[in-house]
């Protein structure tokens, strides 16, 4: 029997700490985001270049190489503001996806406000599937948790293929397991589509009301 | 009368040491090592010695280095203390007639422990090594001699190095072996000690481990461990030593010499393996050799014929490893950094590193060209007007941007090792193909949009245009999002390592085995792949711009 009974479970179980982790990075990302998002559009320049030069870097530095820079150079235990945090392997991932998560929120969110400033609250609110669908994204990139021992959906799968002999049971494995992060992945990005569709529709033909132009200084 | 007795003290003192005979090469152990502790005892003051067995002898007590979390060889429950090595240590001590103090090292600080004088020995599951000669003073006869085995579920089948292509073996830091097993194509994952890896295969995150036979002779004590694991075969013997200073250590050495000569010699060794459950066969072999009468006599311990000699790790050093070491020496004094450089000083090493590197580059231009080329191939796909094949490439790009990059890197591999067999050549292949297809699927939907948009102005403006034109079009209308995609694809290159490919982040966890430095190592990896991809996106925007200025200039194509 190529798939055990225990192998749905197993992957489902290791999918919610998929989900789980990009969570965790999707918070810490948006924290995060606040002061990039402020330096990014304030009007003192020194602080603009400033933020230029941190979120280029921060784009610029691979997942799995700040993953694995995490997980051998962090201690075991840490201490933040007097709390004590074991560094486990799953708070490394979310750790490691915090460059592309604060940097993503800090662009949107920086044309957000630019949008709501100029008084399209509609076209801000495009920041709402945005940030779903770094959501989406993020759950993708758990995976390299698998590299460091997480015991994550893909972990699972792989770990149930090496035990099988020949090629074609292994790829029955592999085909599940993209089955099962298929269905709920391309769910999320049609829903998330058709959400941003609607934004954008409500929101050109808000823009042919007269009323819709005024900002709220206007008002 | 003071000074009577002081003065026959003196007499006695020099009497005493005049009387110690120089040490005969054809005496018997026990009668050099008792030359040897007379005349350390009766020499120099002991306030001014720099003499390490003169030293134990005057304070009476020898600092042993011991692991505290090794079973059967050393292990730590509050202040009680066992293991093989414990035993052995409490052995030597006796014999020298000084009181032990046991003090617990881990494989990271073992050696620094000894040359900062905070231990006199240390006997910590350490294996003997070219490259460890150089910074202690190793003692033979060697106490005892491990192999790398691995270990994993009964139903994994691996029969030898070569069925490691490819799959997740999880091994310690520092562990002379780890280059060994990388280099047939295992994904390593590093662990601090030993005792993880139980953990580890107990969990289900590691379905193979390697480490000292010594170290899982322990676990296959327990029948639960034996009914679920077993081992699949041995690699790279390794004899263990135990190593005194460099400095001042020479008499500390032939002493604990002839003290391992005599415990061979008699059995000792043998017995206290058997004490501890530890396989006995080295002992067993040593034993033999150590009552040849070329053998036990006070030279033994130097004679090629008795002794192993340390496990070579073949490391000459490279032509700048002394301005090396003077650039370490200059940012500690200069800036208080002290970075550990090991592997830019041993030719293997950094053989390894440039190795890296280049695969690196070899492997992000590949995964360039690979995305731009599947990039075109989707673009054409996703756009074309006959079903099937539209169709088709729909189904390929759900497929492909619905599998997370580990899986797909990883569904790549396992088809590349079945059909070929595992080289880094396939793999680098393997994952430059697979970097390409995500990240060009995502740009060929972006190019495939462009057109859609073009017929759609063509058809407005009336106008007519040739296919390629109108996908030349495309090209640049998405080149914005292609950039980011290429971008992305460069970012995902140091995942190739999760497949064996022996790109710069497996080549650095490889030179772990020389060094059990991590932090100079992992900044180097993330400063080397961050400036590769910041090259990246100047080179891209660089390519834009040119593109975007050529569109601009008058009698440009756009509609």
């Amino acid at each position: 029997m190529i798939l055990q009974p225990d192998f749905f479970a197993a992957v489902l179980s290791g999918m919610l700490l998929n989900f789980e982790i990009a969570a965790e990075a999707l918070l810490a990302g948006l924290v995060l985001a606040i002061p990039l998002t402020l330096g990014t559009v304030t009007k003192r320049t020194a602080i603009r270049r400033l933020t230029a030069s941190v979120v280029l870097i921060l784009r610029a530095a691979p997942t799995f190489v700040v993953m694995f820079f995490l997980f051998n150079l962090l201690p075991h235990r840490v201490s933040i503001g007097g709390i004590a945090m074991t560094m486990s392997p799953q708070i490394i991932v979310a750790l490691s996806l915090l460059p592309y998560s604060s940097t993503y929120f800090s662009e949107n969110g920086a044309e957000a406000l630019r949008q709501w400033r100029a008084g399209s609250v509609l076209a801000a609110s495009l920041f709402v599937p945005n940030t779903g669908r770094a959501y989406l994204v993020l759950v993708m990139s758990t995976g390299s948790g698998a590299a460091i021992g997480v015991t994550e959906g893909i972990s699972i799968i792989l770990h149930h293929a090496e035990s099988l002999p020949t090629l074609s049971e292994r790829l029955a494995v592999f085909a599940t397991g993209i089955l099962l992060f298929a269905i709920p992945l391309q769910t999320g990005f049609i829903l998330l589509t058709k959400l941003r569709g609607m934004l954008t529709r409500i929101a050109l033909s808000a823009a042919h009301t007269p009323q819709s132009v005024q900002s709220p200084d206007h008002a | 009368m003071t000074v009577w007795v002081v003065l026959v003290s003196m007499m006695l003192g020099v009497a005493t040491s005049m009387a110690a005979p120089p040490f005969d090469p054809a005496a018997r152990p026990e009668v050099a090592l008792e030359t040897l502790l007379a005349r350390s005892r009766g020499s120099e003051d002991c306030a001014a010695t720099t003499d390490r067995l003169r030293h134990i002898l005057c304070s009476g007590v020898l600092k042993v280095g011991v692991r505290g979390d090794y079973p059967l060889f050393g292990m730590a429950a509050g202040t009680i203390r066992s293991g093989y090595e414990v035993d052995i240590a409490e052995r030597i001590a006796r014999q020298l007639g000084v009181t032990l103090s046991l003090v617990t090292v881990s494989p990271a600080n073992r050696i620094a422990l000894l040359a900062e004088d905070r231990i006199d020995l240390v006997m910590a599951t350490m294996g003997h090594t070219t490259l460890r000669d150089a910074h202690a003073r190793f003692i033979r006869p060697h106490y005892y001699a491990s192999s790398t085995e691995l270990v994993g579920p009964r139903a994994v089948q691996a029969a030898d190095l070569s069925a490691l292509a490819g799959r997740t073996v999880c091994v310690t830091v520092g562990n002379a072996s780890n280059a060994e097993l990388s280099r047939h194509g295992a994904r390593l994952l590093l662990f601090d000690n030993p005792e993880q890896l139980i953990d580890r295969l107990n969990a289900g995150v590691c379905m193979l481990a390697a480490q000292d036979d010594s170290f899982f002779a322990k676990s296959f004590t327990d029948p639960r461990f034996s009914a679920l694991y077993d081992r699949k075969f041995h690699f790279a013997p390794l004899p263990w030593g135990m190593a005194v200073a460099n400095q001042g250590g020479e008499d500390l050495a032939t002493a604990l010499s002839l003290i391992s000569q005599m415990m061979h010699r008699d059995g000792v060794f043998v017995d206290l393996a058997r004490d501890h459950h530890i396989d006995a066969g080295f002992l067993m072999e040593q034993r033999a050799v150590w009552n040849r009468p070329t053998c036990d006599r006070a030279d033994g311990f130097s004679n090629p014929d008795c002794v192993l000699r340390p496990h070579a790790t073949d490391l000459a050093p490279t032509l700048f490893a002394s301005r090396v070491s003077d650039f370490e020496h200059w940012l500690g004094t200069q800036a208080g950094i002290h970075p550990v450089l090991t592997m830019f000083k041993i030719a293997p090493a950094w053989d390894l590193i440039r190795w890296g590197l280049f695969n690196s580059i070899i492997l992000i231009a590949a995964t360039l060209a690979s995305t731009l080329l599947f990039a075109v191939v989707f673009g054409l796909g996703l756009s074309t007007p006959f079903k099937p094949l539209l169709w088709s490439a729909r189904a390929i790009m759900v497929l492909v941007q619905s599998t997370p990059i580990v899986l797909s890197l990883v569904i790549a591999a396992t088809i590349a090792n079945t059909v070929f067999s595992f080289s880094s050549t396939v793999a680098l292949a393997a994952a430059a193909i697979t970097l390409g297809l995500t990240n060009g699927s995502y740009a060929g939907q972006a190019i495939s949009e462009a057109i859609v948009t073009l017929r759609s102005d063509y058809e407005r403006l009336h106008s007519t245009v040739t296919a390629p034109k109108m996908f030349m079009e495309a090209m640049r209308r998405s080149l914005v999002q292609i950039v980011s995609f290429l971008i992305n694809a460069t970012k995902g290159t140091p995942a190739a390592s999760f497949i064996g490919a022996p790109e710069l982040l497996n080549a650095l966890t490889d030179t772990t085995s020389f060094s059990s430095d991590r932090t100079t190592t992992y900044w180097l990896l993330l400063i080397f792949y961050t400036l590769a991809v910041l090259l990246v996106i100047q080179l891209c925007t660089i390519l834009r711009r040119t593109l975007e200025r050529e569109i601009a200039r008058p009698g440009g194509d756009s509609p």
